[in-house]
């Protein structure tokens, strides 16, 4: 496409684009660290917000609950994911439904997933709590480590899974021994994935963590931050929470060349 | 192998996927034809009132102003996405992939914290604001958060990156013999945009608009935080019924119509996809 | 004699410190079939390119029809180019890629039709004029490719690599078809090409490019038997080579036996004696001659290659013997021959 395009018209709109990305975020980093912690006027530089949010028990409480979340979900996740992966691809035969729901979950709008697991879990009368959310994180989560560690296996020479049963392997010494190690990194990518996706999701948490207080996770509590009453600690937390997400997704990106799916 | 043990492997999953996804939401198809009780609860008689209600234009007009704000949103992060991926794959092969991974980063970061950095850009003391009596401007400003296009500029910004990506995938793959072919045989830039780059590019455009399109029509946070408290869209409304009116059947009939729409453009997207026939594939 | 068509004066490209094009001059005439010739990097698309409008050249002049077109872009230049990939408009039917350069010259509908009517003809794809590219064989793309740029009846057209993507029986018929088009047309074709094979099938005339520079050009024939350099030489059917060291206009083998060459294109010192297979005869008359060990004899159909063990060369002497003469004095490996040639068919090359 070179030659055809107009150099300095790209750099045009390519400076234009990367600016209304990254001024905002920007912005909410430079805040993060102004004494005055109002962003109206820049006081000096001074890290006091982030003491602040460390000495919030509030903040505190919901960022433990999301890490319980998080690393609960992604251990699940990613042993039902990578096993759904493996079982899809060895079948070879592909069936309209079945990718339809092992896709449905990354397509479906979050808010339709929430109303129709608070329904369930209501008729159910299960007492909703940390437990709902973990389950409810797990059915996104699976489909995309699934989806990850298939799309490594794509490019998985099977015929070393039958030289390893030639060789008198078991189907579990297999797994074990062959198609695990090579499919690692994919799995711990799509673990990654799944646990920034966890981190950060808010909606269905938001409708599945039921009423109590000590239920409510770190996105639950920005919110509620944002929309009660914006204090300055939110500029720190702000900027931990980008950085955490950006920096795993980053590290899961370099563990799997082959490039993560859209959210 | 034998078949059967795939099966072994992926049950545990798809009864999850069965239990959790695919049970709760029969389970809203089912509701929304169900009767409201008196005190909240759900009354198990079989009626159409909650879809007709739908229809009512109260909610008609929500329907539509939500409609309205997600193609116009999807529109714009079209044209820039668009306008970014081209300009990516045109930059040297060396830097395809940092500009593309720059590009996509945001998209990684809190969903709720890139909706509240525009609070702060768009607050009365707030950047924009501070670069306009900057430059001088000491009228009164028109009010720039809480307002509808307040949610426009947050859907674009929270959803560019994706279309970014589902543009640049079509272009990068395009054979640039193609343009030049184009060039050669009398076309001018603009002709040669206009017949042969960008039909060629279709899905990508089609990718990038539905996946904005569906996920602002249904969306609930970018309003509720940067709409202000008046504004409803769709997802409002479903919030609403679930968490305070508790109309369960009503929210359920109008998730219902979410679906509906979602799953009517993800077919007119396989459709657009379907049509460019052979467009970007490789020769 | 008149006017060339197309004159390349002196062109230069640069990309960063590479010089694709390092002061090319070329003159091609009117009507002319005319093939460039190199390894890749020779800069033989860089060329072409260059002709075609896509990269301008740093210095020099590229003139057609005695007008300096060296600025004039692609779009507007009298020129057209047949893409190596074909680069047909995937989205568009046969009938649309074909029309498409018409209708940016702002031609009527019914003018437009007519048109590609007519040259659907000639490639003989009147019925898939509705089929999308990817229906279509790799032949018929290629004629698809050729038709999309001949309807606009460029004073020049630039074919890159036309055959490379077609298996070797369809290459062959399309070798002539191109040559029947180009006559039936009367427009000048100018065709890259690394197979040298194809340049002196099709081509009136061949130039040889290497590293930027042009090293000869010639009639196939003045190229095949003339060569001008060692590389030429080589990169032209199969040659073979003697190291020899040359004093006084005596060449001599490294077994010490003297070599005749009426053309001698080196000086003092070390070189090499080159001579081609069908020149070699047994116990024929010539002022050389060898004698060598049969190591392997192939086949061919219409001759017999002999492989030979000299002392005068390192490498395998090859000889190829017509039907009749490998009748007349069957070899086998082991036999012991005496090879002759003559010196007006070698010649001497620095290394």
């Amino acid at each position: 496409m070179r030659g055809t395009t107009n150099p300095r018209l790209m750099l045009m709109i390519l400076s234009a684009v990367f600016a209304f990305l990254y001024i905002p975020i920007s912005v909410l980093f430079a805040l993060s660290f102004n004494e005055g912690g109002l962003p109206t006027a820049w006081t000096g530089f001074s890290v006091k917000w982030y003491g602040e949010l460390f000495r919030n028990a509030d903040i505190m409480g919901a960022a433990l609950n999301t890490l319980i979340v998080a690393v609960i979900s992604t251990i699940l996740a990613t042993i039902l994911g990578t096993l759904l992966a493996v079982g899809v691809e060895i079948r070879r035969r592909k069936g309209r439904f079945l990718e339809t729901i092992i896709f449905a979950p990354m397509i479906i709008p979050d808010i339709v997933l929430a109303i129709a697991l608070l329904s369930f879990f209501s008729l159910l009368n299960v007492t909703m709590g940390l437990h709902t959310v973990i389950v409810s994180h797990v059915v996104f989560n699976l489909a995309f480590v699934c989806s990850v560690v298939r799309a490594r296996l794509k490019t998985f020479d099977w015929s070393i899974v039958e030289a390893s049963t030639d060789l008198g392997a078991s189907m579990f010494t297999t797994l074990w021994r062959v198609v695990l190690p090579v499919m690692l990194p994919a799995v711990i990518a799509g673990a990654l994935l799944a646990f920034t996706l966890s981190l950060d999701e808010f909606i269905i948490a938001f409708f599945t963590a039921g009423a109590g207080r000590d239920s409510i996770t770190l996105p639950m509590q920005i919110f509620a931050m944002i929309r009660f009453g914006v204090t300055p600690e939110i500029n720190a937390l702000a900027a931990i929470v980008m950085t955490v997400s950006v920096v795993i997704l980053a590290l899961s990106q370099r563990l799997n060349r082959g490039g993560l799916p859209g959210q | 192998m034998t078949d059967r043990k795939p099966l072994y492997l992926m049950s545990p999953a798809l009864a999850w996927l069965t239990a959790f996804m695919v049970v709760p939401c029969l389970l809203i198809l089912a509701l929304g034809f169900f009767r409201r009780g008196i005190y909240g609860g759900i009354e198990y008689t079989f009626t159409l009132e909650n879809i007709a209600l739908a229809f009512d234009p109260l909610y008609a007009g929500i329907f539509l102003k939500s409609a309205w704000i997600a193609g116009i949103s999807a529109s714009i992060a079209v044209v820039i996405g668009y306008a970014a991926a081209y300009a990516i794959a045109a930059a040297p092969q060396r830097r395809q992939a940092t500009l593309l991974f720059f590009a996509v980063l945001p998209f990684w970061s809190n969903y709720l914290v890139r909706t509240y950095a525009w609070i702060v850009m768009l607050n009365r003391e707030g950047l924009v604001a501070g670069i306009a009596t900057w430059f001088g401007y000491d009228g009164e400003l028109p009010k720039l958060l809480y307002t509808e296009s307040a949610v426009v500029v947050g859907l674009v910004y929270n959803y560019l990156p994706f279309v970014i990506l589902a543009c640049y995938a079509p272009l990068s793959r395009l054979n640039p013999e193609i343009a030049e072919a184009s060039r050669d045989l009398g076309g001018s830039g603009w002709t040669t945009f206009r017949r042969v780059i960008l039909p060629m590019t279709v899905p990508g455009i089609a990718t990038g608009f539905v996946f904005v399109f569906v996920l602002s029509i249904g969306n609930f946070v970018t309003p509720a935080l940067l709409g202000g408290g008046n504004f409803q869209m769709i997802g409002n409304l479903v919030y609403a019924q679930f968490l305070t009116a508790n109309d369960w059947p009503f929210g359920a009939a109008l998730s219902m119509f979410l679906i509906a729409i979602m799953m009517g453009l993800l077919t007119l997207q396989t459709f657009a996809t379907e049509r460019a026939s052979g467009a970007g594939r490789e020769e | 004699m008149n006017q060339p068509l197309l004159s390349i004066k002196k062109a230069q490209k640069h990309f960063g410190s590479v010089r694709a094009i390092d002061g090319i001059d070329l003159d091609i005439q009117e009507n002319e079939f005319f093939a460039l010739l190199g390894a890749s990097g020779s800069g033989k698309t860089t060329l072409l390119r260059m002709l075609a409008g896509f990269e301008v050249p740093d210095g020099g002049q590229i003139v057609l029809d005695g007008q300096d077109v060296s600025h004039i872009p692609p779009n507007k230049r009298a020129v057209n180019l047949m893409f190596q990939s074909y680069a047909l408009f995937p989205h568009m039917s046969v009938f649309q890629n074909i029309a498409y350069g018409l209708e940016m010259e702002g031609l009527a509908k019914a003018q437009i039709k007519a048109r590609v009517d007519e040259i659907l003809e000639v490639i003989q794809l009147g019925d898939l004029a509705r089929r999308k590219p990817d229906q279509l064989s790799g032949g018929q793309r290629q004629r698809v490719a050729l038709a999309r740029a001949l309807v606009k009846r460029p004073r020049l057209l630039l074919l890159d690599e036309p055959l490379g993507a077609l298996d070797k029986k369809l290459r062959g018929d399309m070798q002539l078809e191109l040559k029947r088009i180009q006559h039936e047309f009367g427009i000048t074709f100018i065709i890259v090409t690394h197979d040298q094979e194809e340049a002196l099938v099709m081509a009136d005339r061949v130039a040889i490019l290497k590293d930027g520079k042009l090293l000869q050009s010639g009639t196939p024939r003045e190229i095949y038997e003339q060569p001008g350099s060692r590389f030429a030489a080589d990169f032209i059917g199969v040659m073979n080579f003697f190291p020899v060291q040359s004093s006084g206009g005596t060449l001599r083998a490294q077994d010490g036996s003297v070599i005749q060459a009426d053309a001698i294109h080196m000086a003092d010192g070390p070189g090499v004696a080159a001579v081609r297979p069908e020149r070699l005869r047994l116990d024929g008359p010539g002022e050389n001659s060898m004698t060598g060990t049969v190591t392997a004899t192939a086949y061919h159909g219409l001759d017999l290659q002999v492989h030979l063990k000299t002392s005068a060369a390192p490498d395998t002497v090859v000889m190829r013997l017509t039907a009749d003469a490998a009748e007349a004095r069957p070899l086998s490996a082991g036999d012991t021959v005496t090879v002759n040639w003559a010196a007006r068919d070698t010649r001497a090359f620095a290394d």
